[in-house]
């Protein structure tokens, strides 16, 4: 940006939010120039922290008027690049904006400003409704609610309802031009219960990365907080055993969370619990008596005879199907979710950074997926790092192979950075799609849509951001 | 320590935001981040600017990046909460940034004073050296360095120049005396401890005052060096230790002292003092000495005290918010801290406790200039000064 130009800007936005959150200085410039992941580093100009609506539209506004990219961001924690600003401009970081609007018992939703964050709803129901609760990502304390909803991710009740865009039940949007928009029931009425029964408009801005609108407020959905709780843990010698276990307990519909890891990423983990580096290359190989995998599926029960009644019929389904491999389990231990939110230190211990190809796909074509991205880390000489979710009942899955590494590591960087470009073949081939699409696979995914998909995301993009500054370069990014 | 001696930790943050919290209460803990919002200003923030700073990216000429690596009360809230390989060096990190830019001449005005009066008269407030001694004038307290006492009483910078808090070291000195307890103080002779020109990147200046005080001390033959400075008790216990000479005497913060005494039967307290308070973990007297962190003696010595009603703040112990007045913020950013005092003084108010008592002077002073300026209904307190009302 024409320093000149800046200034004027700058000049305008402090008048909007106040000078003590505006900011050019070099340092914050940096910190949100790149992020935990590969991807390459491009520095914004300014970086402005609205707190109300009348703020936040009145930047937009401006953005708009002069025609300056805005990227919003609450936490920079997406494993995607997301809020990495491809052609600079303005950040947006939404970390003020973080109220609680409301907190329907009755209706059970929770409606949230975007810098609202995991922790803080948990928190919050914990003291203020103790009978409900939200669902966790895997990712720390810090990661928005909404945005974790925007990119569609997944979350320790996925298996019951599928990714975290489901559970909307009502947005305000704002858009670039200006106009304030609600979706779902709430733009007719008080309440914010759900999308149904108007046209699906939140298809709009779901999933688009920010390049359609800034959501203001969204609501989301909330679930009676059971009172009994347990994980029940199976570890597959292989990949074909996995595969078994994990399709014996999908058609049971039994838990609220059904995940799988490699048992060498666990391996690697471990000392990262104990404050200490958790390097995956060299290869930290198993050895012959361990498992290959370690499922673990995550059950609730209203009463203990509930809880016991479903721990035994997942085992007995996993039992009656899985008779030709060999697998050591099951086992049963305290849910993972009372250790929210360091589940996600192992991989966060590795020198800055951490990156992966994450997809949602079939199940049909889940082993051979999961086999070839595991060879390929082998190749690699990388430890072996799948970790899968199973998502709506198993109508699909999300999976990924987490790569920590060290920042510090050029040489390192490079071989992760390959993997990942080899994984994102690998997964494209197998019909696996790449979730919160860095930039590189959305390029990839624009090429196998096809022209007529490519145009009509064009045209929405268009239509909603005529001047093309909501986080632009990314979804329906215009021909250059 | 110097940012090249650091390399293997500055990787080791992933900016994944844990350090803003208090773990599963997920309140805020950084003082500078919650009130300046930027990321820079966070602890992962400023993990970024080192590395920005270590592959010359950013530069430390830039008075805007000091002033965030200056925006940091040391508190080692973050450290508690990071559960990364690098989490207890995030704090050394942003000292080394400090000792870099001082090494670079890239001074911070603020701290000329501080620096200036050190090198001047031994204390960090541009006072008179010949001051010191004032506030026991007339307390009768044997002179440690003319004749043999068994426990020097160490007063600190803050306790020996501001005379709103002489009732701190007065008090304390009548609780020693009470429990038969034969102890002297060193008077205009006592030095800074060293520990704030450590904080603010002055690792010369800090070398110098730990080896004068270990020398002093070794040479009078005191058993014991005991201080109602948690700032300078931290300095005695975790960082004198790097001069390698070593101390022929133990140190004891005053709480410890105090609740050891009413343990042994030495000290009882018999008057009663109703009152409904509520207790500050000062950082230095906590996280700073990890798990030697001295939480529960000041709480035993409260609970000791006939009448009083102990209430807990929902951030205590380890995890208790930060006074704001460490590492050279309340000389060069009083802002920051006193809205920091300001958000602690807010949390005690909450508990419906009408006293806040704490056990470090740079704590009170803090807190009570915070109750000053934003006008918090709310009585400040050191133990000391609670303890002696039962005598």
């Amino acid at each position: 940006m024409i320093e000149a130009v800046k200034s004027k800007i700058v000049e305008e936005l402090e008048k909007i939010v106040g000078s003590e959150f505006v900011s050019t200085n070099r340092a914050d410039l940096y910190i949100y120039s790149y992020d935990l992941t590969t991807a390459e580093s491009n520095w914004p100009d300014i970086v402005v922290l609205p707190q109300s609506q009348e703020e936040l539209r009145a930047v937009i506004s401006l953005a708009n008027k002069e025609k300056i990219p805005v990227i919003p961001y609450v936490a920079g924690g997406n494993v995607g690049g997301l809020t990495i600003p491809l052609k600079g401009g303005i950040i947006l970081d939404l970390k003020r904006m973080n109220r609680i609007v409301e907190v329907s018992e009755t209706d059970m939703y929770a409606v949230v400003e975007p810098g609202v964050t995991f922790g803080q709803i948990k928190a919050y129901l914990n003291k203020h409704h103790p009978t409900l609760r939200y669902t966790y990502a895997f990712s720390p304390a810090s990661t928005g609610v909404m945005t974790n909803a925007l990119v569609q991710g997944l979350d320790n009740l996925s298996f019951r309802y599928g990714d975290a865009s489901h559970w909307v039940s009502g947005l305000e949007v704002l858009l670039a031009t200006g106009e304030l928009i609600k979706i779902g029931s709430c733009a007719a009425s008080k309440t914010w219960q759900a999308i149904a029964p108007f046209p699906e408009l939140d298809g709009l801005f779901l999933g688009w990365q920010g390049t359609t609108g800034i959501i203001t407020k969204m609501a989301v959905s909330l679930w009676p907080n059971p009172q009994h709780g347990m994980a029940v843990t199976f570890m597959p010698m292989d990949l074909e055993g996995a595969y078994e276990i994990l399709e014996a307990i999908i058609r049971t519909r039994i838990p609220d969370d059904l995940i799988g890891t490699s048992f060498a990423l666990n391996k690697v983990g471990v000392p990262a619990y104990s404050h200490h580096k958790a390097p995956l290359y060299p290869a930290t190989k198993r050895l012959p008596d361990e498992p290959e995998f370690v499922i673990t599926a995550e059950i609730t029960g209203n009463t203990e005879n509930e809880l016991n009644a479903k721990v035994e019929a997942v085992g007995e389904a996993v039992k009656a199907r899985c008779r030709g491999f060999k697998f050591t389990g099951p086992d049963t231990q305290p849910s993972t979710t009372a250790a929210f939110p360091m589940q996600a230190l192992g991989v966060l211990s590795s020198g800055g950074g951490l990156n992966w190809v994450g997809t949602y796909g079939p199940m049909s074509r889940w082993l051979e997926t999961v086999k070839k991205g595991c060879e390929l880390q082998d190749k690699y000489d990388i430890t072996r790092t799948c970790y899968t979710r199973i998502m709506n009942e198993g109508h699909f899955a999300g999976l990924r192979w987490m790569l920590p590494y060290d920042k510090g590591d050029p040489a390192l960087v490079k071989r992760i950075h390959a993997l990942c470009e080899e994984q994102l073949d690998l997964v494209l081939e197998t019909g696996y799609i790449p979730y919160k699409t860095p930039v590189w696979a959305v390029r990839r995914l624009e090429e196998l849509a096809g022209p007529d998909w490519l145009k009509l995301h064009r045209k929405v993009k268009e239509m909603l951001d005529p001047n093309n500054v909501m986080n632009p370069g990314r979804w329906g990014m215009p021909r250059e | 320590m110097v940012l090249d001696e650091l390399k293997e930790w500055l990787y080791g943050c992933t900016h994944c935001g844990t350090c803003k919290e208090v773990l599963n209460i997920f309140s805020p803990v950084c003082p500078a981040g919650e009130k300046y919002q930027l990321e820079s200003y966070f602890p992962s923030g400023k993990m970024l600017i080192a590395r920005g700073v270590v592959n010359g990216v950013l530069d430390l000429e830039d008075d805007d990046i000091r002033e965030r690596i200056y925006a940091c009360t040391g508190c080692l809230s973050c450290e508690q909460q990071c559960g990364v390989y690098h989490h207890q060096h995030i704090f050394e990190i942003i000292q080394a940034l400090r000792t870099e830019a001082v090494t670079q001449g890239n001074l911070n005005p603020a701290y000329m004073i501080m620096v200036d009066s050190l090198k001047k008269d031994d204390n960090v407030f541009g006072k008179p050296k010949a001051e010191r001694g004032d506030w026991a004038r007339d307390m009768g307290i044997k002179d440690a360095g003319q004749e043999k006492v068994d426990v020097a009483y160490h007063t600190g910078c803050m306790l020996s120049f501001d005379p709103e808090l002489w009732e701190v070291p007065r008090s304390a000195i009548n609780l020693l005396k009470a429990a038969g307890v034969d102890v002297g103080i060193m008077g205009l002779e006592e030095s800074c401890c060293g520990g704030h020109a450590y904080e603010i990147g002055y690792l010369g200046e800090f070398t110098k005052y730990a080896e004068h005080f270990i020398e002093t001390f070794n040479s009078l033959g005191v058993s014991r060096v005991v201080t109602s400075c948690s700032d300078g008790y931290s300095t005695f216990k975790k960082l004198y230790p790097r001069v390698n000479i070593p101390m022929k005497f133990d140190v004891l913060h005053m709480v410890e002292y105090i609740d050891q005494l009413i343990k042994d039967k030495k000290l009882k307290f018999t008057k009663k003092v109703p009152m409904k308070v509520t207790y500050h973990d000062p950082c230095h007297l906590g996280r700073h000495l990890g798990d030697d962190g001295v939480y529960e003696p000041p709480r035993d010595v409260l609970k000791s005290i006939p009448g009083i009603d102990l209430m807990e703040m929902e951030r205590n112990r380890e995890n208790a918010w930060c006074c704001g007045a460490g590492a050279g913020v309340s000389q060069a950013n009083p802002d920051l801290a006193l809205w920091t005092a300001n958000e602690r003084l807010k949390e005690a108010r909450a508990t419906g406790a009408t006293a806040l008592v704490t056990s470090c002077p740079w704590c009170e002073r803090n807190f009570k200039d915070a109750v000053k300026e934003y006008g918090e209904d709310i009585e400040i307190y050191d133990i000391a000064e609670i303890a002696q009302k039962a005598l």
